[in-house]
């Protein structure tokens, strides 16, 4: 009879785990992590699950740097081997590889909640707010020590600082994030509607890992966003990266810098409008002024405005000046407006034809006309004329004319 | 006013100049008040310096606005 061989315990350990590492080799394991430790050794302890099973991993330290994002509850997939432990008889996974599949699960989670609100309406056109042009109460929900604020404040200080910001502070990543910028949303609204309207809001964050932006794809801050009164810019991480609320928002911007650009205009492009608007008042007026000389130069003539000769020959050579100072130089003379115009102004206005008109004396015309009637002759009975007063005008029939 | 207002006025006093229906002494009183508009609102652009305010909200709907150091 052959005698069974009898294994000790060591024996029986050392032979179950040769087995197991020849057997198995390397494998890919998907599942679970909980039971999480980081022993003093630098290893790292956890159990792997699913549904039904669970088995106990380490990921000794000197295999591969330690990726401190691994969190309990967190799906990950791991490579290593199987392996006994001799020493206590327990089966153990020996990871040399741990990543997160979250990112994928996150990916996944992110187009069902963009679809869901797609097809519920938060993305539509029509429902966007149009954004001011002239944008001058700004508020931003942000975090106060992330770049994004202060990006937003460097853009606007340099190209339109005729904004205020109003900062209503948030975190903006990690647990509570998502519930805080409700809250701060829901305060600008607040502060708007009672402490004078916001012209619109950023709301963003800098770039970070796709964990990191989780809060700006929640669905409540979604439909904060959509339900806000005031326009919302969403700027969220970096050009390439999308958030739920750059759908639902009036306006995504690739960046919080781009924010501020795409939503301010440029303060010198608004002084260049403003100067180029005041030259064309200048000209037309300066083009007003030419018509209205050659019109009170033959005025002048008249016998019922002459003045002393010297004095109009002052005047005229005045005018003649200022009129050739007006057209040679419309820039110029909106460099000083005032002194330049000021002065051909007061000339004109100390020869305008009405101030006859002060002491008692009319002008009447034929209805319809620009000349002034001076021979009764001219005019039928029944003619309707206008007379220019000092203050206002009469329009009446003619009843007789006596041409005497 | 805001500039938006005031580039709105400027534009409105042009437009009406460069109709030259105007009476001349309606004219030249809006011309001298588009100058105005005008220098007002490059001074505002000029002058300005961004405002920085954090909203601290004490109670509910007690706001409290506190300048922000951005240094």
């Amino acid at each position: 009879m052959t005698e069974e061989h009898v294994y000790t315990v060591s024996e029986l350990n050392r032979t179950a785990r040769e087995i197991v590492e020849g057997g198995l080799g390397g494998v890919w394991v998907k599942g679970e992590v909980s039971e999480l430790t980081h022993a003093s050794s630098g290893h790292m302890y956890f159990t792997l699950k699913d549904e039904a099973a669970e088995v106990s991993a380490v990921r000794f330290r000197s295999r591969s740097p330690i990726l401190s994002s691994i969190e309990p509850g967190m799906v990950v997939l791991a490579f290593g081997s199987v392996t006994i432990y001799e020493p206590r008889g327990r089966y153990q996974f020996v990871a040399t590889l741990v990543q997160p599949v979250g990112a994928g699960i996150l990916q996944a989670a992110f187009e069902r909640l963009k679809q869901k609100l797609s097809l519920e309406g938060l993305f539509a056109p029509e429902h966007k707010k149009p954004l001011p042009a002239f944008p001058v109460r700004i508020g931003v929900v942000t975090s106060l020590t992330g770049a994004a604020f202060h990006d937003v404040v460097s853009v606007l200080s340099r190209r339109w600082p005729v904004g205020e910001l109003f900062l209503f502070p948030s975190s903006v990543q990690g647990e509570g994030a998502a519930e805080e910028l409700v809250a701060a949303l829901d305060r600008a609204v607040r502060f708007s509607q009672t402490r004078g309207s916001l012209d619109l809001i950023l709301l963003g964050r800098g770039g970070g890992a796709a964990e990191d932006l989780a809060p700006f794809n929640d669905e409540r801050l979604a439909r904060a966003v959509y339900a806000c009164p005031v326009p919302v810019v969403s700027a969220v991480g970096h050009e390439i990266d999308f958030a739920i609320t750059d759908f639902v928002a009036d306006l995504r911007a690739a960046t919080p810098s781009a924010a501020a650009e795409l939503t301010t205009p440029d303060r010198a492009d608004v002084a260049l409008r403003i100067a180029r608007t005041a030259e064309r008042a200048v000209r037309a007026l300066g083009g007003r002024l030419e018509a209205d000389t050659v019109r009170f130069r033959t005025a002048l003539r008249r016998p019922l405005f002459r003045t002393p000769g010297r004095l109009l020959e002052t005047a005229e050579q005045r005018l003649d000046l200022q009129a050739a100072a007006l057209s040679r130089a419309p820039r110029r003379a909106l460099e000083r407006p005032h002194e330049r115009l000021a002065q051909r102004i007061s000339v004109l206005r100390a020869l305008r034809p009405t101030r006859p008109l002060e002491r008692g004396f009319s002008l009447t015309y034929l209805q319809g006309t620009a000349r002034p009637l001076r021979d009764a002759g001219s005019v039928a009975p029944g003619a309707r004329v206008v007379t220019r007063l000092a203050r206002g005008r009469l329009t009446s029939s003619v009843e007789e004319v006596d041409e005497e | 006013m805001k500039i938006e207002e005031t580039l709105a006025k400027l534009e409105e006093i042009t437009s009406a100049l460069e109709r030259e229906d105007l009476p001349l002494d309606e004219a030249i009183a809006l011309f001298e008040q588009g100058l105005d508009l005008a220098a007002s609102a490059k001074k505002t652009l000029d002058e300005a310096r961004l405002r920085v305010e954090q909203v601290i909200e004490k109670a509910r709907g007690t706001f409290d606005i506190e300048p922000f150091d951005v240094s």
